[in-house]
């Protein structure tokens, strides 16, 4: 058990007062006792001396006398010892006194005492000698002798009256030394449950204490540090929430590896970026969960470095991830080194890159095709076909052909990049959808007779108007439906319907050709996309036309879906929003 | 496992530094079959003469891995789990190692098929190709977190590339009997997968030694239970 301060102080007092008093009652008691025997004896002595002046014979005689006076049993001894005699007992009883004590020191001093616990009386006796002397010579010894118990109960009488004092000098002192010991003690006990509960945790409130020594000072630090404290986790707490926040809400992933190399936390991107088949993965290391002879590659030359290391990786082989990674460390204490990897997500800069690779070989591609053959037949007319009128016609006619080409493209790459930078201003108007399929169907008309296909309008004139730019929804319906008649094998069927649905109006444009296998759909409106590159080509497409469509629905508002089964035909749906009446 | 069994740090550090060599090593091989995917399908032979380089690295890992097990035997003395888990691992370094030599094989092999017109679109092998790379990841996940379960997965898989390589065969044999000059192609092709089937036998072979690790029951030869 605890042993408390109250206690420490208070028994301390205790003992001091218990010691004290005891050693204090001792002393009284022996000293009392020797001044109250020392009376006795020296009035017994002088009585004793007074009887010596005279013989032994009258002595004798005065025993009894001599024994009222002075209170004392009086005994008369001869020269040799032999009892001559008593004031209370027969001489002849008594044995040869000559070696008491008290006889012996009176024959060699004049006179002698001693205390004597008594076999006769049965209690201590005090007896006082002197010798009897007849000039120079020793006749006889007188003995005076008085029992103690007098002395023994005065003493005690006293001592009993000494000790209730001394009890109630002890309760009062007690009483004191509690009441000290608690006003030393309080305010050291009120501080230890204080400090007792910041250790827990609990840092509110503050110590009061009502004294004015050093205990005050002690508790006013306290107050101040715990105030320091608290301020100080505040913004501990504050810096580390904005921490927290930033580590788990941060697009880039960031991984720590401790010491030992193994992962000490992820935030959120990290796990998505990994997209972990290891459930948790702290404690592991970082080849178990990355599986990237790359990444670890990286690390590595990281550990022998010491020095950041930024690659780029890819990661996964079913969909790749392309990341940058970046390793550094963390400073440490010596050998504790932490090591930091961010991993940055490049995929999508990456396939933008990539699709401006592809943009940029795709148009000249496109360019060169219809160039390299306008050049050779100009060439081949240089050369003298343009003296053959019918042979120069047939060339003139195919440069005309490829020359209107490349006129095409370049008209559609204009538009495009005109949608694209927002140059284009879209006329917002009230439109019918059926006036402007009247409109367009007629141009697509006598390319779809010449492969027998049967174009079907189900879009009547009683169909809601939409908002849109006249022209624009023109160059729409031509890019679609002109692909749906380009894709569709001879005797096919294309059909043009409009329903109402979610504040829009879907226009679906259907047909019954060679479809587009699924995976290919997501990439139908990238610029220069193809699906059959080789059969779009002799079509005379320019690669751009669905994409024309993509971007003038998103400036209408609205958005183009593309559903197609392979083999069995692909319905394109173009929804625009319903105008407001 | 529970890893804080070991007294001594150092002596946990060396096993799991066996740990991730293997898992490393796997990488590697896997990327090698991936690279011979891709040499295959684009004609790559630059690619391809790659994979037979980087075999030199699989070949210095597998020495290193091994020597470290030894080391680790010899001056650990492993008992019981331990012993089990380093004996696994010098097992399974060999099943990689060979793994790491058959990729090397297919990329020879893929140097002299690009050399002629390509017989016929290949769609079988590089599925094969995806199968057994996926064995191998698989064989190494279950040793990693000691999964049966995945572990027979992989040891049933092992079928299916059997079965796609008779059917390569077959279809490659119809082909030589349609036009013999097919039959240098044909046979180079049904090498690369007799490599690929070799490569699916090496994954169940560290399929094996996991159930053996975790169980102590040796199943290599016996049949996966369905």
């Amino acid at each position: 058990m605890r042993r408390s301060l109250f206690f420490k102080i208070f028994g301390t007092y205790l003992a001091i007062i218990a010691v004290s008093f005891s050693v204090l009652s001792l002393f009284i008691r022996d000293e009392m006792k020797k001044v109250m025997t020392d009376q006795i004896r020296d009035q017994l002595l002088t009585y004793a001396e007074l009887v010596d002046l005279s013989s032994t014979a009258t002595i004798a005689g005065q025993i009894p006398q001599i024994a009222r006076i002075s209170g004392a049993r009086v005994t008369l001894i001869d020269a040799e010892g032999k009892v001559l005699a008593d004031s209370e007992k027969k001489s002849e009883e008594l044995e040869n006194h000559l070696n008491r004590p008290e006889i012996r020191e009176s024959r060699l001093k004049g006179k002698g005492h001693a205390i004597r616990y008594s076999t006769s009386a049965a209690v201590d006796m005090l007896y006082v000698a002197v010798p009897v002397k007849n000039g120079q010579d020793t006749t006889g010894y007188v003995r005076l002798a008085r029992p103690l118990h007098d002395v023994h109960d005065t003493i005690k009488s006293i001592y009993n009256s000494f000790l209730l004092t001394m009890l109630i000098v002890a309760v009062l002192s007690i009483i004191i030394a509690l009441l000290f010991a608690h006003r030393l003690a309080a305010p050291i006990e009120a501080m230890e449950r204080f400090t007792e509960r910041l250790r827990r945790g609990d840092t509110s409130g503050t110590i009061f204490i009502n004294t004015s020594d050093e205990t005050k000072t002690l508790a006013d630090n306290i107050n101040y540090l715990v105030e320091e404290l608290n301020s100080k986790i505040h913004i501990a707490n504050e810096e580390s929430s904005k921490l927290v926040t930033a580590f788990a809400s941060m697009t880039e992933g960031v991984m720590i590896l401790d010491a030992a190399d193994r992962i000490e936390v992820v935030n959120r991107a990290m796990n998505n970026i990994l997209a972990l088949r290891f459930g948790d993965v702290t404690g592991k290391t970082l080849i178990e969960v990355s599986r990237s002879v790359d990444l670890q590659r990286a690390f590595l030359t990281y550990k022998q470095t010491r020095e950041p290391v930024s690659r780029e990786i890819t990661l996964g082989s079913r969909q790749p991830v392309v990341l940058t990674v970046s390793i550094s460390g963390i400073q440490g204490d010596k050998g504790s080194e932490k090591t930091m990897i961010v991993f940055h997500d490049i995929t999508r800069l990456k396939k933008l890159e990539q699709v401006r690779v592809d943009f940029v070989a795709n148009v000249t591609h496109e360019i060169r095709t219809p160039l390299t053959a306008i050049l050779g037949y100009l060439e081949t007319l240089r050369e003298g076909a343009i003296e053959k009128p019918d042979e120069a016609r047939k060339f003139i006619d195919i440069i005309l052909k490829h020359a209107g080409r490349l006129n095409r493209l370049v008209e559609d790459l204009l538009t495009i990049s005109k949608i694209e930078l927002g140059e284009v201003k879209i006329n917002f108007e009230n439109t019918s959808l059926a006036d402007a399929l009247n409109n367009v169907l007629p141009l697509i008309e006598p390319k779809a007779k010449l492969k027998n296909i049967a174009i079907t309008n189900l879009v009547g004139e009683k169909a809601p108007q939409i908002k849109a730019d006249r022209d624009r929804l023109a160059q729409i319906f031509v890019n679609v439906l002109d692909n749906a008649v380009k894709f569709t094998p001879e005797n096919g069927k294309v059909s043009v319907d409009a329903k109402e649905a979610n504040g829009y109006i879907v226009t679906t444009i259907s047909d019954t050709g060679i479809g587009i296998p699924k995976e290919e759909i997501e990439r139908l409106g990238e610029r220069f996309y193809r699906v059959d590159k080789n059969r779009s080509r002799e079509l005379g497409g320019t690669g751009l036309g669905l994409s024309i469509v993509k971007h003038l629905m998103i400036a209408h508002g609205g958005k183009m879906e593309i559903t197609s089964q392979l083999g069995q035909g692909t319905k394109v749906a173009l929804y625009f929003p319903l105008a407001k009446v | 496992m529970e890893e804080k069994r070991h007294t001594s740090i150092q002596y946990e550090k060396e096993l799991q530094k066996v740990k991730d060599s293997l898992i490393y090593m796997a990488a590697l091989v896997e990327q090698a079959i991936a690279k011979d995917v891709e040499a295959l399908l684009r004609k790559d032979s630059l690619l391809a003469e790659k994979v037979m380089e980087e075999d030199d690295q699989i070949d210095a890992l597998d020495v290193e891995i091994e020597e470290k097990c030894i080391r680790l035997l010899a001056l650990r003395q492993p008992a019981a789990r331990d012993l089990r888990f380093i004996t696994t691992a010098i097992k399974i370094n060999g099943h990689l190692e060979r793994i790491g030599d058959m990729a090397s094989n297919i990329a020879e092999k893929i140097i002299i098929l690009n050399e002629e017109p390509q017989l016929k679109p290949y769609i079988d092998m590089p599925r094969m190709a995806e199968i057994a790379r996926s064995m191998i990841r698989e064989s190494i996940d279950s040793f990693v977190r000691e999964d049966i379960v995945l572990a027979n997965k992989v040891r049933k898989d092992d079928e299916i590339i059997d079965n796609l390589n008779e059917q390569i065969f077959r279809e490659l044999l119809t082909y030589m009997m349609e036009d013999p000059r097919s039959i240098h192609r044909a046979m180079i092709i049904t090498q690369i997968s007799k490599n690929l089937e070799r490569i699916s036998d090496h994954a169940k072979g560290i399929a094996d030694m996991v159930v053996y690790m975790v169980t102590g029951e040796s199943v290599r030869h016996e049949e996966p239970a369905d």
